[in-house]
Order: C-alpha cells, then structure tokens, then sequence
C-alpha cells in the first residue's frame, strides 16, 4: 500500500495554545483512515492544516508525492484532495442538481472567453454526460425528487448526503470528511456507511474524522488518534482498546459497533 | 410630454446598463462594493477628455484628443477597467463584508476628492463639458432628430448588454461565480480559485459601469463633481434588491420600478418655495425606506433569481416537499452504478 | 519645533471630537455587531438640535444639553426601529449595515428637506486664541478638549464600574451567553445605543462648534474619518478607538498643513485601507492569517 497522504511533524499556535503538537501520521491509497480523539485534540485544525485552509507553523503535508503545506486550498483541491466541513456546506442558493453539476471541475470551460463563445460541441456533450451522472448519483443517493429543490431548503442530513454526492460526482483521489455524522440522525449512519465505503470502491480514498465510533469501527481499515495536539496512536480500530493512552484520553471503554445505541 | 418620455427611457436604459454591471459584482459574485459609482464617473469623466479638444486655459484636464464617441467610450471603459483591477486587487485578496464595504468606500472617496480638488486631472470642481450630440453631425442629425437617436443607440447597446449578461450567467463562469457567493469555502474546496474569480467579476462589472457612465456623459454633455456623489452607489444598490437581486429580468424592473416609476411619481410633488431639492430629497427618502423594507422582508426581489430546473425524468421537475427525512428504506446503494 | 507643538495643538482638537465619535460608534458595534452607516447622522442632527436651541436664544450649555438629547433620541430610535428587528431576526452584518445605509439616507434627506441642502452656522463665537503652554487654543477649543476628556472619563467609570457597564460588557462579548445568564440584551443593547447617541449627538455639536458651519452632509462625511479610526483601533475595542482617535486625528492635522485640508479625508481613507489590508482586525487585535482563519 502505497501512502497517498503523509504528514509529518506539523505544528500550529493560535495565541499561546499550540493547537497542532508534532501531528504525523498517513494515510494509504485505497484504505479509509479514521482520525478520532477527544474535543480539542486538534483533529479540525490539522484537517485545515492539510488542506490548505490554514497555514502550517512546521511541518510537511505529501499529497501523492508532491508537498502541499501551505498552498491555497484551490490548489491542493485541484490536485485531488477534496475536504468537507464540520457543517454542511453546500451553495444553499443554488438546487441540489446545480451543487453537483459545479462539483464537477472543468478549469478550461469556466473561463470567462470560453463562456461567452458557448460550449463546442464535444462540450456539449460532455455536459449531457455529466448532467446524466448527477442524475445517476443522486438517485443512488435517494435525492433525485429533490434535485430542482434549493439546497438550503433541506435538513441537516439530506444536506450530508448532498455533500456526499458531490465528493462522488468530482472523484478526487482523497477526501478528508470533517465529523460528518454531527448533527445527523443516526438513522442515516448506515446510509453513509455505504456511502463512505462507496468511495473507496470508485477510486477516492478516505481520511475521517469523527466522533461516532461505532460509525469508526464500521468503516475504517486503520484509525489515527490525537490528543492534545499530537498522535497517540495509529492502527486498526480493535487494537485500540487496548491502548491505555487511547482509553485514557477518552475517558473511559470505548464502545463497540454492536452495543451503540443507534 | 415626448420629450420627458424620451428622456427618462434614455436615462433608464443608460442605468440599466449600469445596475447589470453592479449585478455581475453584488448578485451574482456576493461582493457589496461601494465603489462602483466611482466607475461611473470615471467612464464619464473619461469619455469627455478623449472626445473634447484640448483645454483652453483656464480650463484644466487631461488628453482632450477629440476622438469619435465610440472610440472614446472603449476607451475610456478599458480606463475603468484598470481602476477596478487595481481597486479590486487590494480590496479583494483579503476583505470580505463590512470591511470590503469599507476600503471600496474608501476608494470612491479617495477618487471624488481627486476629481474634484486636483484640478490638472479634470479641472477640478467645474468639471469638463463640451460633448454635444455625439454622432450627431456625422449622422447629419438636426436638434430635434437627435434625442431619438440617442435613446435608439442607448436601447440597442443596453440590448447588446443583455445579451452578453445573459449568456454569461447561464454559463459554467456565471454558475461557479454564484458558488462564490453562496459558500466560498465549499467553492474553494472544489477547486475554484476565489481572488481571481471574484477579481474578474469586479472587473467585468465595473467595464459596464464605464460603459453607462460613457453613455450618460453623452446625453448630459458636461461632467463634474456635482453631477455625481460617491453614495449614488445606493441608489443602483436599491434599482437592484427591489428588482431582484442576481437576475437579470429582476434588474431591468428593479429600475424601471426604483428609478422611472419613482421619477413619475414624485413628478406632480408641489415645488417648495426654497427648496429646490424637495423632490430629488422625497425620492431619496423612498430609495432609503424602500431600501431597508426590501432588505429585511423581501431581500431577494421581486423577480429572484432563476436556478436551473430539471425537467427530465418523467416530466416530473417537481418541488418535493422538503425537511423529510429519508425513511431508513431507501433505494439500495450501488457502488458500481457511477 | 514650535510649529509642530502648534500643530499637535490644533490636533488635538481634532482628535478630540473624532475620539468620541469614534467611541460612540464603538459602542454601537459592540453591543449589536452591526457597523452603523448611519452614525454620522447621528452628530448631524446633534449640530442641528444646538443650532434650534441657538435659533431661541439659547446658549452653549444649553446647546451642548440639546446636541445630546436629539442624538440619544435618534440613536434610540434607529436602534429599536429598525437594528434591534433586524436582529431579533438573525439577519447577519451586512445586511443590517445596508439597511444602516438607507436609514442615513432617509435621515439626510429629512433634514435637507427641513433645513434645507446648504450651510449652516452657529451664532456662538469662539473666542479669542489662548496660549497655553507651547499652544495655541480658542476659549470653544479648550471646552471641546475638556468636555471630551470628561466624558471619556465618565464612559469609563459606567463602563467598568456600574451594573449596567457590567452588562453591556457581557452583551459585547457574547450576547446569547449574555441572554442566557438573565440580562435582557436587547433593553442592554437599546441603552448603549441611547448612550452612543447622547455622546454622539454633542460630537456633531462639538465638531460644527469647531468647523463653523454644518450641512446635513457634514456627519457622514465626518463619519468616514470616524471609521478610519473605529476600524484601526479594532472594531468594538474601546481603548483601541481611543487611540485609533487620536493618532488619527493628529496625523491628519500633520498631514493637512502639507496638503490642502479638502484631502484629509482621502488621507484618512488611505491610512485606514493600509490598516486593514495590514492587519484586518484592527491594530490592537490579533495577528496576521489566511483569508479562512
């Protein structure tokens, strides 16, 4: 397994609270990698780290073989390294079938030249493509009566899922799902389960980050640790438990997939 | 009676042209900009110096080329442009909101000040004139004639506008500006570059306000610092969040709405002995009250914004109801189908 | 050496008046988060109160009492009318500064309609120059810088020692936290506003006291000037508008003697753009980040 992401030894301050703490850890191609911890581990801020939306004080982000601390988010996203936030983040103005139709990236068609001349005819038909895969992904995703509904006008959980089918519509090679199960009814975590393992199967590898930790075990082929800034630990799920620190820093058993209340 | 119908739509169209501009900037790429007035006047301002012959002293200014009206105002649109890209280069690449708001109101200021106190630029507080009936004596157009004529050239180029605006907002351009607009850090998560998109639209939009404000300084033929305030921006501000804010229908109707319907119906207000500006101050007041109902009860117009409705799959384009969470049963999820 | 004490003199007059402006405006940021468009009305119609009283015969107490009590009725009345609905509603910043944007619109054309668009004067003199120390200052001059001082001072006694200082500074730092704890925000906030505007309102006094005429365009444009201070100190930092104020107000008094002084408020414009882009947050906030922090 080759490592698609590696971090190595990054550091952030905010003020005086050093927020990132010597953060390394990777992650493979092909695999889904959990990065769990308690509040204030650092987990959202190292997320931002690698994905261009904050700056590295130190430290190294190797996306694919090619360093990418520091670069603007535009530019790692380009590369194929897709994130998504702790809150939904769709266009609320735009319908749902427009929030993936721009998830689709074409640099080239966007231009302002370009969009004045009016799409060629290989555009064109493309575009019929692409609008037919949106059409095709949202049903997977049970969305297609909603695809002309504005994307602000949906719940919480439909939003996810809005989120989700845009990350399958532009196929990057690695997305980095922020607590995407907060503020989700648990009845969808088997939804966004298959979701989840629905990327890997079409060629987009999986860094998330949650809090569910039956939703962790269910998916995840490896699970990173944080506390306090730094890793603590880095291996299967199972092996967790056992993990002192692990169990310290929680607070407690960590529970299991088959106990969870949901 | 002709007259003032001819006027007022020569004026509306020459504001239309201007608030799609504004629209390009505000509606569609999110950026409440205060300075765009300053891109009116500019064009203006611009457009009078490369038509007119040289100054004659007392006078002051610059160029005075005597160039044809047309090749002047791209010219002086191209001019605009520049100030934009370096207003909008600075303003852009950090500030966002009030603070954007802010230096963008700056700016306009900074140039009111200049055009009005640095006389060698535009000859300061009196302003330039001169420009009368462009093309008018190529076209071999008699005084009365003329009017029409302007108001068909500034209908036929407001046509042209509509047009390119049109077209540009049902584009990937137009789409992926809206992005901007709605979540910038969905849209720069997905690979938009924000700063020179939104610089672009500042741009274009501001290139339209040049072209208004040459169409305008050839109907009124003299330019100066009473002619424009820097907050003349609120009034397209208003033509535009009443008409329907990012739409191009919702524009048009937002002036025809705020600034010929409220010309006509402050008309007959009784001139007050002594108050020459009663009435140009009555429709402010309304722009302002107008302002703040449409802001807080209606902000996204009377037209909105029209979104993309698919209507394939059996007819059905259908708004289903909404907050309903999926039941548990939903369609089986097949990896393979994409 | 002379000259410019003179000058710092005469800056200080200036820095006076911007400095309560400054903090007036501050004060309404802090409690609602909303940057008041149309604060600069508030002073004018203070400078058109104290000419009213004037117009009867009235004099500078009298006029200073008026200045205050027409800007803290304005003040009240904009914020209960129109900010306080606004965010009742949860409708956000900038839309709320729009709407700010039209209410001074509605409010300056009033007054135009009123008065009229051309200058006013007051008819109290200003005395003749005093040297005092190195400068050089009018009776009004001094009761300007006097006045401003005192009611720094005393802003600051509400501030931190009363109840009252003590829930507004909750309101400012976290209003729903605020709520939650028992005090009413929204009285809080409508209080502050009064507050605001009574300072606000003997500010334009003060300021067309010091400039001779006023139009119903004088706040506004004074306003921008205000703002440059406001947003280099830190939007909602009290000290820092303080400070903001009078290097500000100094700086432009500096630059006014090179320049002719219609430019001071492109000079202002521009110090405040550099600021910004500097340091977005104000000079006393925080540090440098990526447009995303």
């Amino acid at each position: 397994m080759t490592a698609l992401l590696e971090v190595r030894g990054l550091c952030k301050h905010f003020g005086g609270v050093l927020a990132v703490n010597e953060c390394s850890f990777s992650a493979a191609e092909g695999q889904i990698t959990g990065l769990i911890g308690p509040n204030g581990a650092g987990k959202s801020t190292a997320i931002d780290l690698i994905s261009g939306f904050k700056i590295p004080d130190t430290g190294t982000v190797v996306f694919e073989g090619n360093e990418v601390q520091g670069r603007t988010p535009h530019r790692i996203s380009r590369m194929g390294m897709i994130r998504t936030f702790q809150t939904p983040r769709e266009w609320p103005g735009l319908s749902v079938l427009e929030n993936l139709i721009l998830a689709h990236f074409e640099p080239r068609r966007e231009q302002f030249w370009r969009s004045m001349r009016g799409p060629s005819h290989a555009e064109k038909v493309d575009a019929a493509a692409q609008l037919s895969r949106a059409r095709t992904i949202l049903e997977e995703f049970g969305l297609i009566e909603l695809r002309n509904e504005r994307a602000g006008n949906l719940s919480g959980g439909q939003k996810r899922l809005v989120e989700f089918a845009r990350i399958r519509m532009a196929a990057p090679r690695l997305v980095i799902l922020d607590e995407p199960m907060g503020g989700v009814n648990p009845v969808l975590g088997e939804r966004m389960a298959t979701a989840v393992l629905g990327f890997v199967a079409a060629g987009t590898s999986v860094v998330i980050v949650e809090h569910n930790l039956p939703f962790i075990e269910r998916v995840t082929d490896k699970v990173v640790v944080m506390a306090e800034g730094r890793v603590i630990a880095d291996g299967p799920f199972d092996s967790l438990r056992s993990n002192q620190a692990v169990v310290d820093s929680y607070l407690g058993e960590m529970p299991t997939y088959d106990d969870a209340d949901a | 009676m002709i007259d003032y119908i001819v006027s007022i739509l020569t004026e509306g169209a020459i504001f239309a042209i201007m608030a799609l501009g504004l629209n390009i900037i505000w509606g569609w790429s999110g950026d409440f900009d205060l300075a765009f007035y300053g891109y009116v006047a500019l064009g203006a301002y611009m457009t009078l110096v490369l038509t007119v012959g040289p100054a004659t002293s007392p006078t002051e200014y610059i160029l005075g080329l005597s160039l044809p009206f047309p090749v002047a105002v791209i010219i002086a649109m191209l001019s605009t442009m520049t100030l934009a890209l370096i207003v909008g280069s600075i303003a852009l690449r950090h500030l966002r909101g009030i603070y954007f708001s802010i230096v963008t109101l700056g700016a306009v200021y900074v140039l009111y000040i200049f055009a009005g106190q640095f006389v060698p630029l535009f000859n300061g507080f009196n302003g330039v004139s001169g420009l009368f009936d462009p093309m008018g004596d190529v076209l071999g157009l008699g005084f009365t004639a003329y009017p029409y004529f302007y108001l068909a050239l500034c209908l036929v180029v407001l046509a042209v506008v509509v047009l390119v605006v049109t077209r540009l907002s049902g584009s990937r351009f137009g789409l992926a500006l809206r992005s901007l607009r709605e979540d910038e850090r969905a849209a720069a998560a997905f690979g938009r570059d924000i700063y020179v998109m939104k610089l672009k639209a500042y741009v274009i939009g501001a290139a339209l306000g040049g072209l208004g404000g040459g169409l305008f300084v050839g109907y009124l033929s003299a330019f100066n610092t009473s002619a424009w305030s820097p907050v003349e921006t609120i009034t397209l501000y208003a033509a535009i969040l009443v008409g329907g804010r990012g739409s191009t229908r919702g524009v048009l109707l937002g002036i025809v709405v705020m600034y010929m319907g409220l010309q006509e119906a402050t008309r007959y207000l009784p001139e007050v002995a002594g108050h020459a500006s009663f009435a140009p101050a009555f429709r402010l007041i309304l722009t302002g009250i107008v302002l703040v109902l449409f802001i807080r009860f209606r902000p996204q117009g009377i037209l909105p914004e029209r979104r993309l409705r698919d209507k394939d799959i059996s007819g059905t384009g259908g708004t289903a109801s909404v907050a309903v969470e999926n039941p548990i049963t939903g369609p089986a999820l097949d990896p393979g189908a994409a | 050496m002379h000259q410019a004490l003179l000058t710092l003199g005469f800056g200080l007059v200036g820095a006076a008046i911007l400095s309560l402006s400054a903090l007036a405006f501050t004060l309404e940021y802090s409690v609602t988060n909303v940057a008041n468009l149309s604060h600069g009305e508030i002073l004018t119609v203070g400078a058109y109160c104290a000419y009213l009283v004037q117009q009867h015969g009235g004099g500078v107490i009298l006029s200073g009492l008026a200045a205050s009590a027409g800007g803290g009725a304005l003040a009240l009345a904009v914020h209960n009318g129109v900010i306080d609905r606004f965010v009742r509603k949860g409708i956000g910043g900038l839309p709320t500064f729009i709407a700010t944007l039209g209410v001074s619109l509605v409010i300056q054309n009033i007054l135009v309609i009123i008065f009229g668009a051309s200058n006013l004067g007051y008819s109290v003199p200003p005395g003749a120059p005093r040297t005092i120390g190195p400068f050089l200052w009018t009776d009004t001059e001094i009761q300007i810088m006097v006045s401003a001082v005192a009611i720094t001072a005393l802003l600051y006694v509400i501030i931190q020692h009363t109840r009252f200082g003590k829930s507004l500074r909750a309101v400012s730092q976290n209003r729903s936290l605020a709520s939650v704890s028992g005090i009413n925000a929204h009285r809080v906030a409508a209080l502050t506003w009064l507050l605001a505007g009574v300072i606000g309102g003997y500010a334009g006094f003060i300021l067309a006291e010091s400039i001779g005429t006023f139009s119903p365009y004088s706040g506004f444009t004074f306003f921008l000037i205000t703002l440059t201070a406001a947003v280099a100190g830190g939007l909602g930092k009290a000290l820092g508008t303080l400070v903001g104020g009078v290097i500000v107000g100094i700086g432009l008094e500096f630059f006014g003697g090179y320049l002719s002084a219609s430019y001071n408020l492109a000079f202002a414009f521009a110090i405040l753009s550099v600021v910004i882009l500097v340091r977005p947050r104000g000079l006393f906030v925080g540090g440098r980040r990526s447009i995303f922090e």
